[in-house]
């Protein structure tokens, strides 16, 4: 066997202690009766992120988690929270970073295409995505990703978490899984999706 | 004969002081609770519970260190249990700090119900494996107690508390008295099967834990819910609030006082006596005393020693009842964040429903006395884990984006196996916490706590890891990979502490000169004065110790009552 990274083990052990000595940490428990609906409250407007910026992270993270028979990354949000978690949670050099990613984007079109990211056609948002996925996900080594890969992989971390525990992720993409019994072993059958 | 303002004086209102409390008021005693944090209304204050995650501006982020909002909890946002929807269950550290000589992460609850509304709940007897072990291999001092003296209590505590659990007939880990246990997944009974194939003698069962599986004087089996951290308005887990503390109201001869930090104990040298407490209120920073005629600390390991040694007399120069010299001594936590995961191919028509707010465990096979004794470390440790199957998080950490992503992340991933090691800690004198010359913002000294992990547990957690992925592998699992968070330079990773089984530092004894507390944890030098929180341990075994500090304080209080009665204290 392997000795894993430090990154990987942190992450799984938040998953592993779940059972030991606390709950379940990506995703919290939902109630079914209790669920309130959440909308984004009138007169919001982003505090780290500028308009610009904030549509930049909507069309980006709809690239990775789109509109389908559900709705996608930019109905449930995951913009607004990209800028709480950049206002609220990130260090500022961990800010810095993720809105020097955002630039790199802009510079990376215009060296590219001659204009900025939002400006490109979808097709050469999509290409310059798939160069950027390739660079955060080497075939080889596996592990930490590679200095050039940062941005992206952390835009795909933000995004696929900020969609799966939305309203929307949660209950129209996948289920929330109710109260009242558990249920050790049932077939995935009668379940049909993955719990959110 | 002096007047009281009480009959007994209770430090502290969780796992500990919420039983002292109910064991005293059903006595008969007027009893005060002193608490040092806010109140906390069992249901009222639970004010996260049953939240969605989309509420939540973070999504229920774990709060790591150097994050923002976590200026005031340094400290507490080491452990993985500090998250967004329970913040607010955990101390302020700029409020309450201590000096950390060696890395040693302080984990503390400040409010009526202290660590009982976030604790883990797994709840395991001790057997004479444990109690002998001091007398056995010579680390410390031999436990004045048994397992035949401590059992009834055992009993006692289970059937109030509620326990969930499998019974086993192990002699290392005897069984209590149990409600139905919760299942087990597909992933852990293939798991389980090939263990106990490969491994005869070695167990994997489900983690017995203080959360009903049926329904117990009022209050309701578990509904799954999952986070138990936040609170249970069906009290379907024990803490203070949904089981002691009500039980103690009932009697109409409980107080409980918030916002009071003790200051000290106070100490009569006439009559050798202790007559109360001094309390600093924490809102409007005015001392007060209370006097009663019993003092029971329940204030948790360390903030209990700091009390006594700050507890200063002529006839107590260095802390209350330490003639011994012993008192803030054999400091010890329980070493873990060391084991292995792995994957389990297949099983993919298998899933789950439901939230179990637990995991499995695997109890103690190493040093039983037997063949399998281990020459390079003594004593031994038991695994905590679970199998699961991976969620959407595995969707950032991969190649790939756009609709094809998402349609797989629809589905559930592979199954996977993780376990992590809980292991005993040897009692060394040179642990130990001692007080500052600093004070706190009350004027009380801080404490600045030393210690390390020793030769014993650094080789006993290669044994941890090794032998979590040989269980692992002979059960076949893929892709089986080690761990062990202990960082040798004196980083943060798992250092002690964060286990939050925090143990000694006035522990039992037998004789006087080498230990605090007597067989019923009265102080040796003052009788009418008990510990009975995590400080009396004289070693830690290597399971999860609340239920031990319970059964100890139900014990202790009865002691103490008939005691009281006899006029003898």
């Amino acid at each position: 066997h392997n000795e894993i990274t430090r990154r990987e083990a942190l992450t799984r052990v938040a998953i592993v202690l779940g059972g030991a000595i606390s709950a379940p940490t990506l995703a919290g428990a939902l109630d079914v009766v209790t669920r309130g609906s959440w909308t984004v409250p009138e007169g919001w407007a982003p505090r780290t992120l500028s308009p610009s910026q904030l549509e930049q992270v909507a069309v980006l993270a709809e690239h990775i988690i789109p509109a389908t028979d559900t709705p996608g990354a930019r109905a449930a949000q995951v913009q607004v929270f990209v800028d709480t978690l950049l206002t609220d949670h990130y260090p500022v050099p961990e800010r810095d970073r993720f809105l020097a990613g955002l630039a790199d984007v802009d510079a990376r079109t215009r060296a590219r295409y001659g204009k900025t990211f939002l400006e490109c056609t979808p097709d050469q948002q999509r290409a310059l995505l798939t160069v950027m996925d390739e660079e955060a996900y080497p075939a080889e080594p596996r592990g930490a990703p590679p200095p050039e890969g940062w941005f992206f992989h952390r835009l795909k971390e933000v995004t696929v978490v900020g969609y799966y525990t939305s309203q929307i992720g949660a209950t129209q993409e996948l289920h929330v899984s109710p109260f009242g019994a558990y249920r050790g072993d049932i077939p995935y059958s009668t379940v049909g999706r993955a719990w959110a | 004969m002096n007047s009281y303002d009480y009959d007994a004086i209770v430090v502290g209102s969780g796992i500990t002081g919420g039983w002292a409390a109910k064991e005293l008021t059903e006595k008969g005693l007027r009893t005060l609770v002193i608490e040092r944090g806010r109140d906390v209304v069992h249901r009222k204050d639970y004010i996260t519970e049953h939240k969605p995650t989309w509420e939540f501006p973070l999504r229920n982020a774990r709060l790591s260190p150097g994050t923002k909002g976590t200026e005031d909890f340094p400290i507490q946002a080491r452990t993985f249990q500090f998250q967004e929807a329970c913040k607010q269950f955990f101390v302020n550290d700029r409020k309450h700090p201590y000096i950390e000589a060696q890395p040693f992460t302080w984990i503390q609850g400040d409010q009526v119900g202290g660590k009982s509304l976030i604790w883990g709940r797994q709840v395991y007897r001790w057997s004479d494996l444990d109690f002998e072990a001091n007398l056995r291999d010579g680390h410390g001092v031999d436990w004045p107690i048994r397992y035949a003296d401590i059992a009834p209590w055992y009993s006692y505590v289970e059937r109030f508390i509620g326990v969930s659990g499998e019974k086993l007939g192990l002699p290392q880990l005897p069984d209590g008295e149990f409600q139905r246990p919760m299942e087990l997944n597909a992933g852990e009974k293939f798991v389980k099967a090939g263990v106990e194939r490969a491994f005869p003698g070695r167990h994997v069962t489900i983690g017995r834990v203080a959360i009903l599986t049926e329904n117990l004087n009022g209050r309701l089996a578990c509904h799954y819910c999952g986070p138990c951290e936040r609170g249970c308005s069906t009290g379907s887990y024990f803490s203070s609030q949904s089981s002691t503390l009500p039980a103690a109201r009932a009697t109409g001869r409980l107080t409980i006082q918030p916002n009071s930090l003790v200051h000290s104990v106070l100490y009569d040298a006439n009559t050798n006596r202790v007559t109360g407490v001094r309390v600093v209120d924490t809102l409007t920073k005015v001392a007060r005393d209370y006097t009663a005629r019993v003092v029971f600390l329940c204030a948790s390991t360390l903030a209990t020693t700091r009390v006594l040694l700050n507890s200063k007399s002529a006839r107590f120069p260095t802390g209350l009842a330490n003639s011994s010299g012993v008192l803030g001594r054999y400091l010890m936590d329980h070493h873990f964040i060391v084991g292995a995961f792995g994957q389990i191919e297949g099983l993919l028509d298998h899933y789950y429903e439901g939230n179990r707010p637990n995991g499995i465990y695997i109890p103690r096979f190493r040093n039983l006395g037997d063949d399998a004794s281990r020459r390079d470390y003594v004593r031994g440790f038991g695994y905590q884990g679970g199998a699961g199957r991976q969620g959407w998080g595995r969707g950032a950490g991969g190649r790939g984006f756009g609709a094809e992503l998402k349609r797989s992340l629809r589905d559930p991933g592979t199954w996977s196996m993780g376990m992590t090691g809980f292991g005993e800690c040897l009692p060394r004198v040179d642990n130990y916490a001692e007080l500052a010359d600093e004070t706190d913002g009350f004027g009380i000294p801080l404490l600045r706590i030393h210690c390390t992990w020793g030769d014993n547990e650094l080789a006993m957690r290669k044994d941890m890891a090794a032998s979590a992925a040989e269980m692992l592998e002979a059960a076949g699992c893929k892709n089986v990979g080690t761990y062990d968070g202990y960082r040798p330079d004196g980083g943060l990773g798992a250092e002690p502490g964060l286990a939050i089984h925090e143990m000694g530092t006035a522990r039992m004894g037998r004789d006087p000169k080498t230990s605090v507390l007597n067989g019923f944890n009265q102080a040796h030098d003052v009788p009418n004065l008990f510990v009975t929180d995590g400080a009396c341990m004289a070693s830690t075994s290597c399971v999860n110790p609340s239920i031990t500090y319970m059964a100890l304080t139900a014990r202790a209080c009865d002691h103490a009552v008939d005691r009281l009665k006899l006029g003898n204290i």
